[in-house]
C-alpha cells in the first residue's frame, strides 16, 4: 500500500515497465522522428503527424499521465519527464505536453467529473487534441496576465471576452480550457474554439505551434473545481514544467552529443577541433550543463511524485537550470560548429530555437528564480 | 556481501547501526583550528572515538572484514553513513572519503598494510600529499625529485612544493622518479614517506588567506624504507590516479566554509540569510543572483546522488568526474554573491566585521579548489578526454625516456 499526497497516482508502472516504454518509444521516434521528419512536420500548417500521433497515443505515450479509468496509463511525473527526455532528444513536433499533459492535468486538477468523463478519454486516446489558454499578450502564465473577463449569462452559462495569447496549439485545439476573470475570482471555462477567433502566432520555433484567441461574448461553460481554481492550474503548469524540463534535458543532451561528434571528426591545422582546448573546454563546461539539468529535471519528478513538501522549489529549481543549460548547450553548439551550423540544413538552429521557446514558456528563468527563492523561504 | 553469509537486510542494519550509535555515542568537544588557523587539532578524545568506530566495523563497511569492514554492498554502507550523520558522529564513510586509507588498503605492501591502514582510519597519523614541486604541477609527470633503491630502503632528494599539512605530518604521499631512462609517466615510483627525520625539512609558506598550511619541502638524503613502496616500482603514476581521483571527489562534495566563527543562520540558506542581515533581500537583482547560486550547489547535490546509483547499480558514472569543477564554479559564484550583497561592506575585515572577513576569505579560499588537486583547465582536459573521448592534447614529451627531455638532463 502507497500512501502519498493527495495528487500522487498509484505506482502502476514498474522501473522496467519505464524502461521498457522508453526504449520502444526512442525507437520509434528513432525510425518516425528523425530530423527529416521533423523539417517536413515543422513545415505543414497543423505542425504535427497525425500518423505518428495515433501510434504515440496507441503506446500510451499521449495519455501517460491521464487516470486508466479514462483511458490513460495513470502513469505519474517519473514516466512523464523520462519520455519528454526523450521526445526532446527528437525534437518531437506536437501537441504532446499542451494536450496530453497541460490540458489533461488541469481537467483532473479541477476535478469537474462531467468534464473528466467527456473529454479525457478522446484526449488519452489522441482523438481529440486539448489545450489550455492560461495567459495574456504580456505572457508570464501568472493570473496578473490574465486578459479574460467572464460574464455570468442566463441560464448558468458564461460569456468570455477579452484576448488569451501564446496558447500552444491553440490553433488546432478541438478542446479549449480557457482561465478568465469571474466576479468572485479566477474561474476555468470550457470554449467551443469555433466560437472563438484564433490567429496562429509566427513562432520563432518552428516545431512550436502559437495562437492568439480574441473572445467577444463567446459562450463558455464553467468548470467545477474542488479547490481554487488558480491552485488547479498551478497544479497543470507544474506537471507541464516537469515534462517540459525533461523535454529540455533531453534536447540539450542530444545537441552535445551531436557537437562533440563533430568535434571529433572536423579537422583544422592538422588537428581534430576536438583536440583545441577552447573546444574541449566549452564542451567540458556544457557537460556540467547536461547533466546537471537531468538531475534537476529527474529530481523534481520524483519530488513532484513523492509529494514531497520540497516539489515545489524542485520544480522552480529545474525549470530554470533545465532551461539555462538547454539555452547555453545550443547557443555554444552553433559556436564550436563554425560556419556549417549558420546553416539552414544544419540541426544545430532547431535546436536552438526550441530552447528559446521552452525558456520562455510557462514562465521565464528570472521568474522561476524569483519562485524558487520564495519557495525557499526568503 | 560476504560469502556464505546470511543476507543482513536494511532494517536489521539500520537496527543495529542505531542500537550501537546510542550505547557508545555521547558526542565530542568541538575540534578548533590550530594557532593561526592551521590545520585541525584532533584531540584524545576525538581519537579514542574513532579507534571504537573502526574496531566495530562501522568506518569502512565496504571494505572486506579481514580489513575492518564488513563486505557490505554501497547501498548498505549508506544506511550507516547516514545514521552516524543523524547523530552527528565522526568516523563512518571512509571507505568513501578516507584518500589516503584508500589508498593504503589498495596498494600498499603486505607488511606495511597492516601497519599503517589501521593508523589511517584512526586518523593516529597525520598526513600530506607530497605530490607538486616547482617544476611540476600541473603537468605532475615532469616531476625530478628523485628516490634511488639502496638495500632494503630507498634514499629521496629533491623538492616539493605547495604541499598542505606537512608541518604536522608523519607521512607524506610522496611521487618520486626512479627511473631516468623511461618516458616521464612510466619512471615514477609511490612511496609512504616518513616525514619526521633529519633529511626532510619543512619551510611554511604564507597564503593568500594569511594562514600557512601549506609547505615547501626540501628533501636531503631523506631514508624511505623499501616496504613503503606502494605498488610496483615504475606503477606509481597508476597509483597516483586512484588517490587523486579520492581526493576530488572529496573536493567535489565540500570545501572550507566561513571562518569567522559568528553563526549565520539556523537552518536558512546562509546567502538568504546575509541578505536579509544586510536588508537587501528585498534587492531583484542580487535574488536572482542567490537563486543562482543555491541552484548550483543543489544541482552539484543532485548529480552526486545520481552519480552514486549509477555506481549502486554498476554502470560507472561520468558525472563523479564533474563534481570538483562544479564546486570551483560553486565557491567563486557564492564568494561573489557574497560581496555583492555587502557592497561596501567587503571593504573590511578582521574580526569586527566577521561577515567581510568571511566574504574575502571565501573569495580567496575558492581557488583552493579551482587550482589544487588538479586546476579547473585540468579537470576540464580530463571531462573532455575522459568522458567525452575527445582527442588528447599534442604531447611533445610523452613517449621520449625522461632524461632526454629538455632540461631533465
Ligand atoms: C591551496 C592549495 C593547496 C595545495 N595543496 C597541495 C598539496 O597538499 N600537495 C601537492 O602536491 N600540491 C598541492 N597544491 C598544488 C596544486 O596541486 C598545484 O598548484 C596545481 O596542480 C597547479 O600546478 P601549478 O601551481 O604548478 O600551476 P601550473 O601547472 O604552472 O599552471 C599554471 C596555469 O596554467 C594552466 N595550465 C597548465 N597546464 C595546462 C594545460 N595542459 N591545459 C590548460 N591549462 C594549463 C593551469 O590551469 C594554470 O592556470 C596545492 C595548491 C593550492 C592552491
Amino acid at each position: 500500500m502507497v500512501t502519498q499526497g493527495e495528487d500522487s497516482r498509484l505506482p502502476v508502472i514498474t522501473a522496467e515497465d519505464r524502461t521498457a516504454l522508453t526504449d520502444s518509444l526512442r525507437r520509434l521516434l528513432a525510425d518516425r522522428c528523425t530530423e527529416a521528419d521533423v523539417r517536413r512536420t515543422m513545415e505543414t500548417q497543423s505542425g504535427y503527424d497525425p500518423g505518428l500521433w495515433r501510434e504515440l497515443a496507441e503506446m500510451g505515450v499521449v495519455g501517460l499521465v491521464i487516470e486508466e479509468e479514462y483511458g490513460g496509463v495513470g502513469a505519474g511525473p517519473v514516466e512523464l519527464e523520462r519520455v519528454t527526455e526523450e521526445t526532446g532528444s527528437a525534437l518531437l513536433c506536437g501537441p504532446l505536453i499542451s494536450s496530453g499533459v497541460l490540458a489533461a492535468e488541469l481537467l483532473r486538477a479541477l476535478g469537474d467529473a462531467d468534464a473528466k468523463s467527456r473529454l479525457l478519454p478522446g484526449v488519452a486516446d489522441g482523438a481529440r487534441l486539448a489545450t489550455a489558454a492560461l495567459t495574456g499578450r504580456a505572457g508570464g502564465w501568472t493570473p496578473e496576465t490574465i486578459e479574460v473577463d467572464a460574464k455570468p449569462g442566463a441560464g448558468g452559462g458564461w460569456s468570455l471576452s477579452g484576448v488569451a495569447s501564446y496558447v500552444t496549439h491553440g490553433q488546432i485545439a478541438d478542446v479549449l480550457l480557457v482561465a478568465a476573470k469571474t466576479p468572485d475570482g479566477i474561474a476555468v471555462f470550457e470554449v467551443e474554439p469555433s466560437r472563438t477567433a484564433i490567429k496562429a502566432l509566427p513562432a520563432f520555433d518552428h516545431t512550436l505551434r502559437l495562437a492568439e484567441i480574441v473572445f467577444d461574448a463567446t459562450p463558455a461553460r464553467r468548470l467545477a473545481g474542488s479547490k481554487p481554481a488558480w491552485d488547479a492550474v498551478e497544479q497543470a503548469l507544474d506537471l507541464a514544467r516537469v515534462a517540459l524540463a525533461g523535454e529540455q534535458a533531453g534536447a540539450g543532451k542530444r545537441t552535445l552529443e551531436f557537437t562533440v561528434d563533430y568535434a571529433k571528426t572536423r579537422a583544422q591545422f592538422g588537428r581534430l577541433i576536438g583536440s583545441f582546448q577552447a573546444i574541449k573546454h566549452m564542451a567540458a563546461n556544457l557537460v556540467l550543463e547536461s547533466e546537471s539539468a537531468i538531475s534537476a529535471a529527474r529530481h523534481a519528478a520524483q519530488a513532484l511524485a513523492d509529494g514531497s513538501p520540497q516539489a515545489a522549489a524542485a520544480i522552480s529549481l529545474a525549470s530554470f537550470a533545465c532551461a539555462d543549460a538547454f539555452n547555453q548547450i545550443a547557443a555554444d553548439a552553433i559556436q564550436m560548429h563554425g560556419g556549417i551550423a549558420f546553416t539552414w540544413a544544419h540541426p544545430a538552429h532547431l535546436y536552438l530555437r526550441r530552447a528559446r521557446a521552452d525558456a520562455q514558456l510557462f514562465g521565464a528563468s528570472a521568474f522561476h528564480r524569483e519562485r524558487f527563492l520564495q519557495r525557499l523561504g526568503a | 556481501m560476504a560469502d556464505g553469509a546470511p543476507a543482513l537486510t536494511d532494517d536489521a542494519l539500520r537496527a543495529e547501526v542505531r542500537a550501537w550509535l546510542a550505547e557508545h555515542w555521547k558526542g565530542l568537544p568541538q575540534p578548533r583550528p590550530g594557532p593561526g588557523g592551521a590545520g585541525w587539532t584532533t584531540t584524545p578524545e576525538h581519537r579514542a572515538w574513532l579507534a571504537k568506530v573502526v574496531e566495530s566495523g562501522w568506518a569502512a563497511p565496504r571494505w572486506p572484514t579481514e580489513w575492518y569492514g564488513r563486505g557490505l554492498a554501497d547501498h548498505q554502507a549508506r544506511i550507516i553513513e547516514r545514521e552516524f550523520a543523524a547523530v552527528g558522529a565522526p568516523g563512518s564513510g571512509q571507505d568513501r572519503t578516507n584518500l589516503w586509507a584508500n589508498t593504503a588498503l589498495a596498494y600498499a605492501s603486505p607488511t606495511f598494510k597492516p601497519k599503517i591502514v589501521p593508523q589511517l582510519l584512526k586518523q593516529e597519523v597525520g598526513m600530506c600529499l607530497l605530490y607538486s614541486e616547482p617544476g611540476a604541477g600541473s603537468d605532475l609527470a615532469g616531476i625530478r625529485t628523485r628516490a634511488d633503491r639502496n638495500g632494503d630502503h630507498f634514499v629521496v632528494n629533491g623538492q616539493k612544493v605547495w604541499t598542505s599539512g606537512a608541518a604536522t605530518a608523519d607521512y607524506g604521499m610522496l611521487i618520486a622518479r626512479t627511473d631516468w631512462d623511461v618516458p616521464k609517466h612510466k619512471g615514477i615510483s609511490f612511496f609512504f614517506l616518513p616525514m619526521k627525520q633529519e633529511g626532510v625539512e619543512v619551510r611554511p609558506l604564507h597564503q593568500i588567506t594569511g594562514e600557512s598550511h601549506f609547505n615547501e619541502v626540501f628533501f636531503t638524503d631523506a631514508i624511505c624504507p623499501a616496504e613503503n613502496l606502494l605498488g610496483a616500482p615504475g606503477a606509481g603514476w597508476g597509483v597516483l590516479q586512484t588517490a587523486l581521483a579520492y581526493e576530488r571527489s572529496v573536493m567535489g562534495e565540500g570545501a572550507r566554509g566561513p571562518r569567522s566563527g559568528v553563526a549565520e543562520s539556523n537552518g536558512e540558506e546562509p546567502l538568504i540569510a546575509l541578505a536579509r542581515e544586510a536588508g537587501v533581500l528585498g534587492d531583484p537583482l542580487i535574488r536572482q543572483e542567490i537563486a543562482k547560486v543555491i541552484g548550483y550547489r543543489r544541482l552539484n547535490a543532485m548529480n552526486t546522488a545520481r552519480a552514486k546509483s549509477d555506481l549502486a547499480q554498476g554502470t560507472s558514472s561520468s558525472i563523479m568526474s564533474l563534481g570538483k569543477l562544479a564546486m570551483s564554479r560553486i565557491l567563486h559564484e557564492e564568494a561573489r554573491v557574497r560581496t555583492l550583497i555587502l557592497g561596501a561592506g567587503s571593504l573590511l575585515e578582521g574580526p569586527d566585521h566577521p561577515r567581510a572577513e568571511d566574504a574575502n576569505f571565501l573569495t580567496l579560499n575558492a581557488y583552493f579548489t579551482s587550482i589544487g588537486g588538479g586546476t579547473d583547465q585540468i579537470q576540464r582536459n580530463i571531462i573532455g578526454e575522459r568522458v567525452l573521448g575527445l582527442p588528447k592534447e599534442p604531447e611533445v614529451d610523452r613517449d621520449v625516456p625522461f632524461r632526454q627531455v629538455r632540461g631533465n638532463a
